[in-house]
């Protein structure tokens, strides 16, 4: 560890963050988060995911945990037993799935309002994925849909991704970065 | 736009999908749903029936997006998806039935065509046309003696000479001179098309085809090599049908038939092994585990035992227009679906209502299924060519209320009755013994009872104390408003002349109060000339006078000028004066 690393955890910058990576099935968060893995621990096939899966991957200043759940019908009721670790949720959909979207947006509405995590600022980051599909809906139009402007107690960010080429992600990342910063300094300012 | 917020049928639903404008006109017959792909999502397959005589198409849909249209040579009478090989990927083949043949699709492209053997034609039928081909009758003998053939022969006629019939005498010329030259071939068409498992109970195993003709037999057809592996004969041409088992192993085919009654075919005969006779005509049949439930024109849903044997009915409000079954083998739940021509989509279980679904317009066509990724989806049609699509949510729970057979629940409860005591059985004693002496003393005063309501009511039209006069010559009615809260009251006296014609003069108004209480602004006045039917308010004032808080009663005399004895009596009860209260 160099000096600097040491540096800025005692400052409390480097610090770990578990996030959820949540979605509908076949919406790409495997591949969301082999794409957000340094390139030689990516994998080349990705499968269903069952039940769910661990990563670890660094991102400038933090130290990303994330649980990527599979979001297969029968899995998803996984997810609830997860969101007290959680520090921040990744949610990721299917923007080329216009059938779908109703699904989407009901298993969103069920996750804002579990108790655990309805009462939490929790930052929220959308990845509008597929973007390459032809006829896929825009992140604007995916926000629209799944009524994000209605969450008002919590910081959320939607992006317009390619998971497959990786594009827009590294936007989201730094979002969720600075969101970690800002919340951090929060707690610091609420412990003095 | 398409989604909208989840809403109604107790939240069970996620509206996905609605078009009103997909111009789709099919039954349930022509739905199905299959990985058209191989890529796991589902594709919807709808053989539309377009206008009905043109327009036939093979649709296919993926996810909200029409992307395969080709057209159709006839109306489709059922549409089926179905392995045909066990080649890789697992692509399955759409058969379409519609005439006499089956067009079987392989990748959405034209693969095969299987047509029905023809049947006998009637000899004499094609001696007669012979002639006709060699000149030797004229059109209108040919029409004849079609017709005496026609009503004599037991080989009935084909479908040209049946066309030659119905035309009309100056069409027949042309007509004959545009067909002679061919043979005379007779078909039968396809009634209904099914799917059977050729050797495995596997999801993805090969099927064969079974079809129903309209000339009453059910043919098995072989996936690969498109020959007639088995073919039954029922007593009436079959409308409806269900598959289960494997050809190789064992088999029911399930038949509803147009004379009403519905044969269950097995593996080991040509002829139907058992029956069912239906009160009324079938409109839906479809197998739930090892039960046939049958929708029918009188508004009914019955189940059967696969051995015929009726288990329940229940009523229905509306007549049905289709039914499909609703089968999500992850939560091992089975249920039928029936749409009502009351734009609804019941769900049963059973006999119990476990849902209601409520559409804009009557369905045509139902079909559950695995569509897109999804399993528990709802598509239906709807008689103005809709499309709408329904998922179920991933939290719907159907509750299992009196699905256990028995009385509901609350006839075991116990109640807390108490002990008899020894005043109850006394009593219960002796009401037994002394019976008809207490029923005789209830008789009694029953009738002292009505004397003295008798006694009163004839004495108050005596002393003419109602608001009615009974009077022949004068009949009256009045009513009184008292307004105002005190001290000073406004009192209004409604009086109508109740005779047909006469009007009645001569009348005048007296008020009896307790002097002391109430001032009267004019105790006596006189009335106008009544005209009949009109209503006459009289008003005056009343003034309380006693600051006591107490209130009395005001009398009110309707009289006629000469006769001491009013017509009509009125009691005001007045109200107690707030106004002084207030002071």
């Amino acid at each position: 560890m160099g000096l600097f690393d040491k540096l800025a955890g005692w400052l409390g910058l480097k610090k770990e963050v578990n996030v959820l990576c949540l979605g509908l099935d076949n919406s790409g968060k495997t591949t969301v988060i082999n794409r957000l893995k340094p390139s030689n621990a990516q994998a080349q096939d990705i499968v269903p995911t069952i039940g769910f899966s661990i990563e670890k991957f660094k991102a400038s200043s933090l130290s990303f945990t994330v649980f990527d759940m599979s979001g297969q019908g029968r899995y998803r009721n996984l997810w609830e037993h997860y969101y007290r670790e959680g520090q921040a949720i990744i949610f990721v959909i299917d923007s080329a799935d216009k059938l779908r979207m109703v699904v989407a947006k009901e298993e969103l509405d069920t996750l804002l309002n579990h108790p655990d995590i309805k009462h939490r600022r929790i930052p929220i980051l959308f990845f509008a994925n597929k973007m390459d599909v032809r006829d896929s809906l825009s992140s604007v139009k995916v926000s629209q849909l799944l009524c994000l402007e209605n969450i008002k107690d919590k910081p959320w960010h939607i992006c317009a991704t390619d998971a497959l080429k990786g594009e827009g992600l590294q936007e989201g990342v730094d979002w969720l970065q600075g969101m970690r910063k800002v919340h951090l300094i929060e707690s610091k300012c609420v412990s003095v | 736009m398409s989604s909208v917020d989840g809403s109604g049928d107790a939240g069970k639903w996620l509206d996905a999908h609605y078009d009103p404008l997909a111009g789709l006109y099919t039954f349930s017959s022509c739905v199905d749903l299959a990985d058209l792909s191989g890529d796991g999502e589902s594709r919807l397959l709808v053989g539309d029936l377009g206008s009905g005589s043109s327009g036939m198409k093979l649709k296919v849909y993926r996810g909200t997006a029409l992307v395969s249209e080709s057209a159709l040579l006839d109306l489709p009478a059922g549409l089926v998806a179905f392995f045909m090989d066990l080649h890789e990927p697992r692509i399955p083949a759409v058969a379409v039935a519609s005439g006499p043949c089956v067009y079987v699709y392989k990748n959405l492209r034209p693969y095969f065509k299987f047509t029905l053997p023809g049947l006998e034609v009637n000899s004499l039928e094609q001696d007669v046309w012979q002639q006709a081909r060699a000149g030797h009758i004229d059109p209108p003998t040919l029409k004849e003696m079609l017709e005496g053939i026609r009503k004599k022969a037991d080989i009935p006629l084909s479908v040209r000479s049946l066309r030659f019939l119905s035309l009309e005498p100056g069409e027949i010329d042309d007509f004959v001179q545009l067909h002679e030259q061919q043979p005379i071939r007779r078909q039968t068409v396809i009634t209904c098309i099914g799917t059977l498992k050729k050797s495995t109970a596997d999801e993805d195993g090969v099927s064969c085809l079974v079809i129903g003709t309209e000339n009453s037999h059910v043919y098995v057809l072989d996936p690969e090599a498109f020959i007639i592996l088995s073919k039954m004969s029922l007593p009436a041409a079959p409308t409806m049908m269900d598959v289960t088992g494997q050809f190789d192993v064992e088999f029911r085919i399930t038949v509803a038939c147009r004379n009403g009654n519905i044969y269950i075919l097995r593996r080991d005969s040509d002829k139907p092994k058992y029956c069912i006779e239906l009160t009324s005509h079938p409109v839906g049949l479809l197998r739930v585990g090892k039960n046939v439930v049958v929708g029918c024109t009188d508004d009914s849903l019955q189940g059967f035992t696969q051995k015929g044997k009726k288990l329940w009915k229940a009523a229905l409000p509306a007549p049905i227009t289709t039914m499909a079954a609703m089968d999500l083998p992850t939560r091992g739940f089975q249920a039928v679906l029936v749409g009502l021509a009351n734009c609804e989509v019941h769900l049963y279980r059973e006999k119990n209502l476990l849902g209601t679904i409520k559409i804009p317009e009557a369905v045509t066509s139902i079909c559950f299924g695995r569509y897109g990724r999804e399993d528990g989806t709802l598509i239906m049609t709807t008689k103005g060519g809709g499309l709408m699509v329904k998922i179920l949510k991933r939290t719907a729970a159907f509750d299992d209320r009196d699905s256990a057979p028995g009385p509901p629940l609350a006839q075991s409860v116990r109640l807390n009755v108490p002990k008899k005591t020894k005043l109850y059985v006394d009593q219960t004693l002796r009401e037994r013994e002394n019976g008809l002496a207490m029923h005789r003393a209830f008789q009694m005063d029953l009738s002292r009872l009505r004397l003295t309501a008798a006694k009163a009511y004839v004495k108050a039209l005596e002393s003419s104390m109602t608001p009615m006069s009974s009077s022949l010559s004068e009949p009256l009615k009045m009513n009184a408003v008292v307004q105002g809260l005190g001290p000073s009251f406004k009192l209004t006296l409604n009086i109508q002349n109740t005779a047909a014609c006469r009007p009645v003069i001569n009348l005048a108004i007296s008020f009896l109060c307790d002097e002391s209480l109430y001032r009267m602004r004019n105790p006596f006045m006189r009335i106008p000339l009544l005209v009949p039917g009109l209503v006459y308010p009289v008003e005056t004032f009343v003034e309380c006078t006693s600051d006591k808080g107490i209130s009395d009663i005001i009398k009110v005399f309707v009289l006629h000028e000469g006769k001491s004895s009013p017509l009509l009596t009125a009691h005001i009860n007045m109200p107690v004066s707030e106004g002084l209260t207030l002071n």
